[in-house]
């Protein structure tokens, strides 16, 4: 009987640590991306390669290119690896926890602050000192602030880009049903409109004037609320004014563009990038990093960017300062504070955010830069396509950063799911639904403050 | 009554144990440090990246059991098993019954129905994703439907059973295989003498001296699909509305523990999973003595 016991615990045993190696299993499994990757994407200073992790496959061969440049000059490989965006943090997780972080990669709003303050990355005061390509007053004030540690004010990371949002149009089905395009006097009651006829006019087409998921935060439903008057993440990071009567207005204009767009059962099998390149949808909202995207795509020459909309709160017909906001974020290139090659690490980062690197990457239309001033040679590097409509967003419009608390990722999950937005992004008839998801979406946000 | 070990036979043990030592010395850093991590865990606000734990008592427990989305996702993965266990096995009994007996071809279609554990599972499952899809699907397509496969709650818990049974037939299918090759001839002559057919036979000979081999596959394709991850992960998206109703209770764990790094909470969610499995197991062996045929 005894025997028996032993066993039946240790088969069960066995069977709880699938489940734990079936997580952490398919974190590493995407961490490769790719066999070529070694295992330990970590600190193997042996070889003389740098190891660097990023999640943007659009980015990869800008990004090499000027890695290589760098290699020609020090000597030292860059090896960059593309882990896609949820295995990336899960991965960078379980690494800075067992101590095998990649050398160089990069940070995010969302968790920038935690990894500072439990002193995973390597401070770069001593060396940005020292360095006469970096001074920290040429780059965009937020995104710099950002990797700042709030208690010592040391600085962790260097900006690597910024990026805004602007409103994508497929002209082809807008000249098809007869619909004037947008241009950057709509408001989002002109975007609901326009979007009205052409699901109407493109039912048997399959085709639909709008599309937007609950996911799509930064690039979406984020940018409306914020227009109303409306904060999700207030300026001390502290609570929300979503459930807020502006918020609840924003909201409601999202419900009402809703029931006219792509339904949520479409978009969460799909996507919105996928639907729109397969001429599905009219109108979607994107951000700069996904230019190449869309200007590699064949029926690129149909494509067209305009500002976002505003919400003309005051009623005069037109856009004042406050009424029109893009999301604004920008990534930031750290190093591992247990990484071999410390020097070489910020060498490379360096490079990057010279104001060398910084032009050859807009140049290249990886992204937009990190630095100020260079927002001419990324506009340049999309022949054929304007995509002014970005750097206008900063120029005419207000810009706003990205939400973040010291954990993100909890509540902004959990905004896009059952428990918030979910269900009124499924049945956006209802008012009443939208209305109770705002409350609810008070409710998580606070809470998953109050846990931090 | 144990007779004492002669100087050949400790020589002997001696380098049993040096023999077992990798494998013992494996499990003890990959499965068993951590198990007893995980015990521990669970009774602990996590702090970040494993640093600064905090005991907390039975907090995540209450929290856990209090919780609906731990027992709907629980039930979620009960109805996958339910899934995927017998038709599982039921459909590799009977191929590999048709793949022993001499046809032609025989080891191109074993190869044929064994190619899908050979795939990685994350290919499958997004092979698989599109062959479902409500707007472009290939399913839908051929059969000029609209169904939305794994988007509507009622049936996206059987679409996701379906890649389950066809991912684990091959896998079953060698087992019986072996399995039936123990099983010696002469038996079926007799029968074949005695005048029963090819049904009777399958049933009176085939079924209880294949019980073992049948347990052996119940018992551990139980614990494989309560433990199943990969599937609802890869083919779902995060915003996709079925998902309440279908995530694995190792989806909520990962949830918990990865995405949200609660590794706390996470760490209590399995040690529901192994109660539950625990109770299962017990319950099983019970059964096995009366079950299974052992000639």
């Amino acid at each position: 009987m005894k025997k028996k016991l032993v066993a039946l615990t240790l088969a069960a045993l066995m069977a709880l640590s699938m489940a734990a190696c079936g997580g952490s299993g398919s974190g590493s499994g995407g961490a490769s991306g790719g066999d070529a990757a070694p295992a330990d994407g970590g600190s193997s200073a042996a070889g003389g390669t740098l190891q660097v992790n990023i999640w943007d496959n659009n980015q990869l061969a800008g990004l090499q290119q000027i890695a290589d440049e760098w290699s020609a000059e020090s000597g030292v490989k860059v090896q960059i690896n593309v882990v896609d965006w949820d295995n990336y943090w899960t991965l960078l997780e379980a690494g800075a926890s067992g101590g095998q972080m990649p050398d160089v990669f990069w940070m995010h709003s969302n968790t920038a602050q935690m990894y500072m303050e439990n002193d995973l990355l390597l401070p770069l005061d001593d060396y940005i000192a020292a360095d006469d390509a970096i001074d920290l007053s040429n780059y965009y004030e937020g995104v710099v602030e950002l990797y700042k540690r709030d208690d010592n004010g040391v600085q962790y990371a260097l900006p690597k880009d910024h990026d805004t949002i602007a409103l994508l149009y497929n002209k082809a089905i807008f000249d098809k049903y007869g619909v004037d395009y947008p241009t950057d006097d709509w408001t989002w009651e002109d975007v609901y409109e326009a979007a009205a006829k052409i699901t109407e006019a493109g039912a048997a087409d399959g085709v639909y004037g709008y599309a937007l998921n609950s996911s799509n935060n930064q690039d979406g439903w984020y940018n409306v609320i914020y227009d109303y008057g409306a904060q999700v993440i207030t300026d001390d990071h502290k609570g929300t004014t979503i459930g807020s009567a502006e918020g609840k207005a924003a909201m409601e204009m999202v419900r009402k563009i809703l029931t006219v767009a792509a339904p949520q059962t479409v978009v969460a099998e799909t996507g919105t990038d996928s639907l729109f390149n397969s001429g599905l949808a009219a109108m979607i909202t994107q951000g700069s990093w996904m230019i190449n995207t869309f200007y590699t795509n064949e029926n690129s020459a149909n494509y067209a960017w305009a500002m976002l909309p505003y919400a003309d709160t005051n009623g005069n017909g037109a856009c004042d300062a406050g009424e029109r906001y893009s999301a604004y974020n920008g990534l930031g290139w750290a190093a591992s504070a247990a990484t071999a090659m410390p020097d070489e690490a910020y060498s490379l980062i360096s490079y990057f955010c010279s104001e060398k690197g910084q032009k050859e990457q807009a140049q290249l239309g990886v992204t937009m830069g990190g630095m100020k001033g260079i927002s001419a040679e990324f506009a340049n590097a999309f022949e054929g396509m304007d995509v002014s409509a970005f750097t206008r967003a900063e120029e005419e419009g207000d810009l706003f950063f990205r939400p973040y608390t010291r954990n993100t990722t909890v509540w902004e999950d959990a905004l896009q799911q059952g428990g918030a937005f979910l269900p009124a992004w499924q049945d956006p008839s209802d008012p009443a639904i939208m209305e109770a998801a705002c409350d609810n979406a008070q409710k998580i946000i606070e809470d998953a403050i109050a846990a931090e | 009554m144990k007779k004492k070990m002669t100087e050949a036979e400790k020589r002997e043990a001696r380098w049993a144990y040096l023999f077992v030592a990798p494998t013992i010395i494996g499990l003890l850093i990959l499965n068993f440090y951590p198990i007893f991590n995980t015990v521990y865990q669970s009774f602990c606000k996590t702090g970040d990246f494993g640093k600064g734990n905090v005991f907390v008592g039975l907090a995540n427990y209450s929290k856990v059991l209090a919780a609906g989305e731990t027992w709907q996702s629980l039930w979620n993965t009960i109805k996958y098993a339910l899934i995927e266990v017998p038709f599982g096995i039921v459909i590799a009994l009977i191929l590999a019954v048709l793949l022993n007996k001499k046809i032609a071809g025989r080891s191109f279609y074993r190869t044929i129905f064994f190619l899908p554990m050979v795939c990685a599972p994350a290919a499958v499952a997004m092979v698989w994703k599109w062959l479902y899809n409500t707007q472009f699907g290939l399913l839908n397509n051929i059969f000029h439907s609209k169904i939305a496969w794994i988007s509507d709650p009622k049936i996206a818990w059987i679409s996701i059973g379906i890649i389950g049974v066809w991912s684990i037939i091959g896998y079953n299918m060698v087992l019986f295989i072996s399995g039936l090759q123990e099983i010696p001839g002469d038996y079926y002559e007799a029968a074949s003498i005695d005048g029963a057919n090819g049904l009777r036979q399958f049933f009176s000979i085939t079924v209880p001296l294949l019980s073992p081999t049948t347990f052996f596959i119940v018992q551990t394709r139980i614990i494989g699909a309560l433990t199943i991850f990969d599937l609802m992960f890869m083919v779902m998206d995060k915003t996709n509305v079925a998902l309440p109703k279908v995530q694995s209770i190792v989806y909520l764990f990962y949830q918990y523990s990865f995405t949200n790094g609660n590794k706390g909470y996470g760490a209590t969610i399995v040690m529901v999973l192994l109660v539950f499995i625990m109770a299962l197991t017990w319950i099983l062996q019970q059964a096995e003595k009366k079950i299974v045929y052992h000639a």
